[in-house]
């Protein structure tokens, strides 16, 4: 054959090609990709677990805002109830105290008048007594009629200072 | 610090003076048998210098092929039961080589072939590592006893038309294989409309490979080239002979596989469609 073509050594050729392409596919190139595949799939994985994750997370973040949201609103509402609440019982018990307040002024004002009463009573007792005391006085020391002056006179005394 | 310079120095050019002598002294030992066009014509063709295996004779990069062969074998073993089941989640420097080497052929299967890619990434991973592995051996300069008596230094393996016909035609196969598997017989006449592709591919290779060896073979022929020249040599003529090559073969593979296995568009079924519903 030209330039030393030897059909027979070329088949010895393929065969040699033939184990080592077989051989090396067997012990380097099948479990070196099977690795890379497992590693590229642990990867996606991973990737798929944290976007899920994220996912969840964001979800969890905008539920949880639109729950404080509706606390923030419900205490507002809350707080705006108490508000009216409470000055509907200021009001209440202000009323409550003036009316109190208003009967006790009464009442004082009733005791005062008893009060004063029972003093002029008291008073006119007295004055009662020491008219009678001095009139006594008068007619032992002198006459009738210089007695029945000293009475008048006297009486006349203290009916001024009492309107007084 | 001076002494230990001028220490280093001296035997460096003790060493230096020693090899030269050795060298010069050795000359007469050796006798060439061959003419430097017969030591080309013999790396062109291997008609001469052939190697015994097993009774039969044959072309030394057959020799090369079955090394790089055994060599790669049991590297690959020796990964696969040591350092795959130590396979981390975050690589090491030596699992990251392993991966990026894998993941390099594959990618190039994806992009040639998004279609199916599958069978095509192990196969270039393998006719890529065959390339490299196979060109890279010329760099060691092992040794072989002809059956002639004279010792022949083993060539890349696809320096050997033998097995650049025979790399070129297998790819072929894939190739067609693709085809048949993608488009069945309309991917068989695509792949045969490309009737040139294994002869193109497997010249291809031996050109490009065969071109490295002789420039190698001429360069260490005479012995005042023989010096500092080598190393110029060895990395443009060996390494960057292999990874160009690697790259040159996967994805002439890759793309044309691609192109063969591409499922058909169905346009005028979609443009009939299309008019019903206008």
């Amino acid at each position: 054959m030209p330039l030393n073509i030897d059909w027979q050594q070329i088949l010895l050729h393929l065969l040699n090609f033939t184990i080592l392409a077989f051989g090396l596919y067997l012990l380097l190139y099948n479990p070196i990709k099977k690795f890379m595949k497992k590693r590229e799939d642990e990867y996606r994985e991973r990737d798929e677990k944290t976007r899920n994750a994220l996912a969840e997370a964001e979800e969890k973040a905008g539920e949880y805002a639109r729950r404080i949201a509706e606390s923030e609103k419900e205490i507002a509402e809350k707080m705006a109830d108490a508000d009216r609440e409470l000055s509907l019982a200021r009001e209440t018990k202000l009323k409550e105290t003036a009316a109190e307040a208003d009967a006790l002024l009464a009442r004082a004002r009733s005791d005062a008048q008893a009060e004063k009463e029972k003093m002029l009573e008291e008073a006119n007792a007295q004055i009662e007594s020491v008219v009678s005391e001095m009139a006594e006085k008068v007619i032992l020391k002198g006459g009738e009629s210089a007695a029945y002056d000293a009475f008048l006179s006297a009486a006349k005394k203290n009916g001024e200072k009492h309107e007084s | 610090m001076k002494k230990q310079k001028t220490v280093v120095c001296a035997v460096f050019g003790a060493i230096i003076l020693a090899l030269i002598a050795g060298i010069v002294l050795t000359d007469s030992l050796y006798t060439r048998t061959e003419s430097v066009s017969e030591t080309m014509q013999d790396a062109v063709l291997h008609e001469k210098n052939k190697i015994s295996v097993f009774g039969t004779e044959v072309n030394p990069g057959l020799v090369s092929a079955f090394i790089v062969t055994a060599a790669v074998l049991v590297f690959a073993a020796i990964v696969r039961i040591f350092a795959v089941p130590r396979f981390r989640i975050v690589p090491g420097k030596f699992q990251m080589l392993l991966e990026t080497l894998v993941g390099y052929f594959d990618g190039q299967a994806k992009n040639g072939s998004p279609h199916r890619n599958s069978f095509l990434g192990a196969y270039v991973f393998a006719a890529g590592v065959y390339i490299f592995v196979g060109t890279a051996l010329e760099l060691f300069g092992l040794q072989a006893q002809a059956t002639s008596g004279v010792s022949v230094a083993l060539p890349a393996p696809l320096s050997d038309i033998n097995g650049a016909i025979a790399l070129g035609c297998l790819s072929y196969l894939v190739i067609l294989s693709g085809g048949i598997v993608g488009n069945g017989i309309r991917g068989v006449g695509k792949t045969l409309k490309d009737f040139s592709l294994p002869v193109s591919m497997s010249f291809r290779l031996f050109g490009a490979l065969l071109s490295g060896a002789l420039v190698t073979e001429l360069v260490y022929y005479y012995k005042a080239l023989s010096f500092v020249l080598p190393v110029v040599v060895g990395v443009l003529f060996t390494l960057l002979h292999a990874l160009i090559q690697t790259y040159v073969l996967v994805m002439l593979t890759s793309l044309f596989y691609g192109e063969v296995s591409e499922p058909r568009k169905k346009q005028k079924k979609k443009l009939k469609t299309e008019k019903t519903e206008v």
